[in-house]
């Protein structure tokens, strides 16, 4: 990486990487400047803007994508990093048109009101049966605050990943 | 033709959001989703103090950067106009001088290929100021004071004297933090220049307004901006203005001859969209022994931003909440050199009633009264204000439901007397008499050849529902199903739509739909007036009803015409209509506007030995007249609560004393309620229709959040003898 000087000032040169990203089952081959996020790559890549950027800083999970099945936040995480790896966005939720059993019941419970948060709600959520840890309504409660929603559908969002719990809908 | 009053049909039901699956799919599109071929990235550069002059701005290291296609300053932006006011001042237009009145104001914008360029670019720009001492107290004497600053301050008989002459007084300062609206979506403004043409997506709660906004800061005719928000990622009150980022992207975009994407950071949410402003208030109450209030008076003062106006009045609903015959109501304003105030679900009303309920609640103790009982007797029959009838009240019907569902009779009145093993047990409840505000509003009906209809305003659906209800409104003044219909927003060429603000939208929007369909189904009336073949030749519109895609006569139902045999049968490819409505008058209907009443109760637990303080259930009763959507009026209801927990036990945006800074600028820092803060919430609504609107609503997207800050003080005054007279209630303050 060199350094080139304007006005006394440094001006860093951006390395660039190559990386295969594979997203919902896809392969997408992309050159990168280094510092792309796994979210940036998403959306202003790819085109895929189901996923969310609430803050940029790993504080509110609208950004949740899986990650090798699990819950990842995509803002903390470099494109670069995920070479080879499994991306699952909520635009691979649904299969075939058919909605997710989560994003059902997340319609059907009102768990969402501006929508905004929603995408990295159901990442979370699925991801959250498949750990088990969706016991009780209070396990639910404290894994489920990674996920802030300012429009406060926390009670319908609990109900909702309740219900795909107990019809047993705990596969993603 | 039969009015939806009358109707048991779809309007009420709580049907599932219309636009339900596109959000759980990532389907539906918010501002920063849009892009465009050629698409460059802007990067904003703030100021890094709070009042003075930029005395030296060098942009050559930034403008070399890789990637940077412009840097604009002070220093090199075209003169813009200043945007027209909405009811509240707008915001300057951006970098137009060297003067700087809060920390966090813009005195750059950086233009590049990417995102990464800008931002890592917009760090190279290297600005000096030459600072003043910033106003940041509002004990300062340099401070402007401004005295009722909208004309509502309030005053009725002898406040002097009744205080005086009362047998109980009492009276109490309480202080309220400054809020961040903080809505998940950043908000975000992409910007594309097509000759003089501009199209907008934004993340506003106005498009009409926005649109004439742009046009005349860039000195252009209204015709050629288009400004577009069909989804928004929450505002709560940050998408009324017209903020200076958006006209620095259009800027930037016809700087560099490309489209442009601005997406604030999450620290410039909070210094660039607004906030609700602390406040300090004052109330004095007198009584009789028995709990007849005599006097009060309610007095607030406010900070406000250096320039421009900010709508805040904390006092005014203290006006009419009670009946009681010497009242005095003041509003004041502070200018210090922060970033902007603005509106925050429940402007000024938040704040004031947690001031009137919590001194409420200590006038209850003083006289050893039920604190249900001292509202209940003090009910306001009429409007004490305007001397009018309530266009409706149930508000004591919310405490009678509130109180039974709650279970409020097993609460024993002395502090500290309720447990559960080692944790305190407090109930506390707050009444609520909301206002609200309604604006002229237009819709435009259309039906098509294959029977299905769209109906279209240029409103917004922040999270409200608007999609929903106004889908269900239209479906059943149409007579038609809700497949059938679709209702279009969100886009500044629709038929000028009324701001999501003030809890008034669903009203505006919603009697201007009413009159679109109605004015629509008479068109086709017209059409068959003189067609012999038709069962309703010569009909009016009030021997109709419509159903099932059709219109019939009410004398005899079965002799009916579809709308599609209508419009086949008269070679007409589709048929529209427009409808409008505007604000009733108070005195012309003779009666008060009523906003919705609620009942908030509240039980926290309090664990003295672990310090921990959680509130464990809230049951809210809701007077909010014609509910259109049960399911979406409880999420209006529980979302807000969700907001008035936040403001009672965590939010508060902390200003570093010394350089007016926001030094919690992030989600880290700022804390607002996760889901493991929020309890089980109960709603119930009860009441009427309201008179004052023909729909009669009253609006659900504010009331919410009201009232939770008090029932929260006064329960943990009653589970652990603590008052405590500032918002948020944090455990250091009790033990
Ligand atoms: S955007 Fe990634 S955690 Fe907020
Ligand atoms: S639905 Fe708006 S932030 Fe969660």
């Amino acid at each position: 990486m060199a350094d080139d000087m304007t006005g006394g000032v440094p001006v860093a040169t951006v390395a660039r990487v190559g990386v295969t990203l594979t997203v919902n089952g896809a392969d997408y081959r992309l050159d990168l400047d280094s510092r792309v996020t796994l979210l940036d790559a998403l959306r202003d890549r790819l085109g895929m803007t189901g996923t969310k950027k609430g803050c940029d800083q790993g504080a509110c999970g609208a950004c949740t994508v899986m990650v090798d099945g699990k819950r990842v936040l995509s803002c903390l995480t470099l494109a670069a990093q995920c070479e080879g790896k499994d991306v699952t966005t909520i635009e691979g939720l649904a299969a075939d048109g058919v909605l997710h059993a989560m994003q059902e019941a997340f319609v059907r419970h009102d768990a969402f009101q501006c929508g905004y948060c929603t995408s990295g709600q159901i990442m979370s959520a699925v991801c959250l049966l498949a750990e088990g840890r969706a016991g009780s309504d209070d396990a639910i409660r404290q894994f489920m605050s990674g996920n802030l929603c300012r429009c406060g559908a926390y009670g319908n969002i609990v109900a909702a990943i309740r219900e795909v719990r107990d019809a047993g809908g705990h596969d993603a | 033709m039969t009015t939806v009053e009358q109707r048991t049909g779809l309007v009420g039901q709580g049907v599932d959001r219309v636009d339900g699956p596109l959000k759980v799919t990532g389907a539906a599109r918010y501002p920063n989703d849009f892009s465009y071929p050629d698409l460059a990235y802007a990067a904003l550069v703030r100021s890094t103090v709070a009042a003075g002059r930029i005395s030296r701005l060098d942009t050559a290291a930034a403008l070399a950067s890789p990637g940077v296609l412009a840097v604009i300053t002070h220093q090199n932006a075209p003169r813009l106009e200043r945007a027209p006011d909405s009811g509240l001042t707008a915001p300057p237009p951006p970098l137009q001088d060297d003067r700087i009145t809060f920390h966090g104001q813009y005195v750059a914008v950086v233009v590049a290929d990417s995102a990464e360029e800008a931002t890592a670019a917009a760090r190279r720009v290297e600005a000096e100021y030459e600072p003043a001492e910033p106003i940041l107290d509002m004990g300062d004497p340099r401070a402007e004071w401004i005295t009722d600053p909208w004309g509502t301050d309030s005053s009725r008989g002898d406040l002097k004297g009744a205080l005086a002459s009362a047998e109980v007084r009492f009276e109490a300062t309480y202080t309220t933090a400054a809020n961040s609206n903080s809505p998940m979506g950043l908000f975000s403004t992409v910007a594309v220049w097509d000759g003089d043409d501009l199209t907008i997506h934004d993340s506003t709660q106005w498009p009409s307004y926005l649109r004439k906004a742009i046009a005349q800061v860039f000195s252009l005719p209204e015709g050629n901006v288009r400004v577009l928000c069909p989804y928004v990622g929450g505002a709560f009150g940050a998408g009324l203005r017209a903020w200076p980022h958006i006209m620095l992207a259009a800027l930037a975009a016809r700087t560099v001859g490309r489209p442009v994407k601005l997406v604030l950071t999450r620290p410039e949410m909070f210094t660039g969209v607004g906030h609700r402003t602390a406040s300090e208030q004052c109330v004095k109450l007198g009584a009789t022994r028995d709990g007849r209030l005599v006097a009060l008076a309610h007095e607030s003062t406010t900070p406000l931003q250096i320039e421009g106006t900010q709508f805040e009045p904390c006092t005014a609903g203290s006006a009419s909440a009670y009946a009681c015959p010497n009242v005095i109501t003041r509003d004041r304003q502070v200018r210090l050199n922060i970033p902007w105030c603005n509106f925050m679900r429940a402007p000024g009303e938040a704040q004031g009633n947690f001031a009137l309920e919590s001194a409420m609640d200590e006038l209850a103790y003083e006289l050893g009264m039920d604190p249900l009982e001292l509202r209940l007797r003090n009910y306001s029959e009429d409007n004490p204000r305007l001397e009018l009838p309530w266009s409706s009240k149930s508000l004591r019907e919310c405490y009678e439901v509130g109180a039974e569902r709650f279970g409020w009779s097993r609460r024993s009145p002395e502090p500290g007397s309720m447990r559960d093993g080692d944790s305190l047990i407090g109930y506390g409840v707050a009444g609520v008499s909301f206002f609200w505000y309604q604006e002229p509003c237009e819709a435009r009906a259309t039906l098509r050849k294959d029977g299905t209809a769209v109906v279209r305003s240029a409103v917004t659906d922040i999270g409200t529902g608007t999609y929903t209800v106004m889908t269900q409104l239209s479906a059943e003044c149409l007579g038609l199903d809700m497949a059938h219909v679709t209702f279009e927003l969100g886009d500044s060429d629709l038929p000028a739509g009324a701001a999501a603000g003030g809890s008034g939208l669903t009203a505006a929007v919603g009697s201007a739909v009413q009159a679109a369909c109605r004015n629509l189904v008479r068109a086709f009336l017209d059409t068959v007036r003189d067609d012999p073949t038709s069962p309703l030749q010569g009909c009016t519109i009030d021997e109709v009803s419509v159903g099932g895609g059709r219109i019939h006569r009410i004398d005899a139902p079965e002799s009916g015409e579809a709308y599609a045999d209508i419009l086949a049968a008269h070679g007409i490819g589709e048929l529209s209509a427009d409808g409008s409505s505007t604000p009733n008058d108070p005195k012309v209907a003779g009666m008060a506007p009523s906003g919705a009443f609620a009942a908030r109760f509240v039980e926290v637990r309090v664990d003295p030995d672990l310090g921990l303080m959680q509130v464990a259930r809230v049951v809210s009763v809701v007077d909010a007249g014609r509910i259109l959507n049960e399911k979406t009026a409880t999420s209006q209801i529980m979302g807000g609560t969700v907001g008035g927990i936040g403001m009672a036990m965590l939010e508060e945006i902390v200003t570093d004393p010394g350089t007016g800074r926001v030094a919690n600028a992030t989600f880290g820092d700022y804390l607002i309620p996760v889901n493991a803060d929020i309890p089980d919430m109960e709603v119930a609504f009860v009441g009427r229709p309201d008179r004052f609107n023909s729909v009669g609503v009253k609006g659900v997207g504010e009331i919410g959040l009201v009232g939770i800050g008090a029932a929260i003080a006064n329960a943990v005054h009653h589970a652990t003898g603590r008052r405590v007279r500032s918002l948020p209630i944090t455990i250091e303050q009790l033990f």
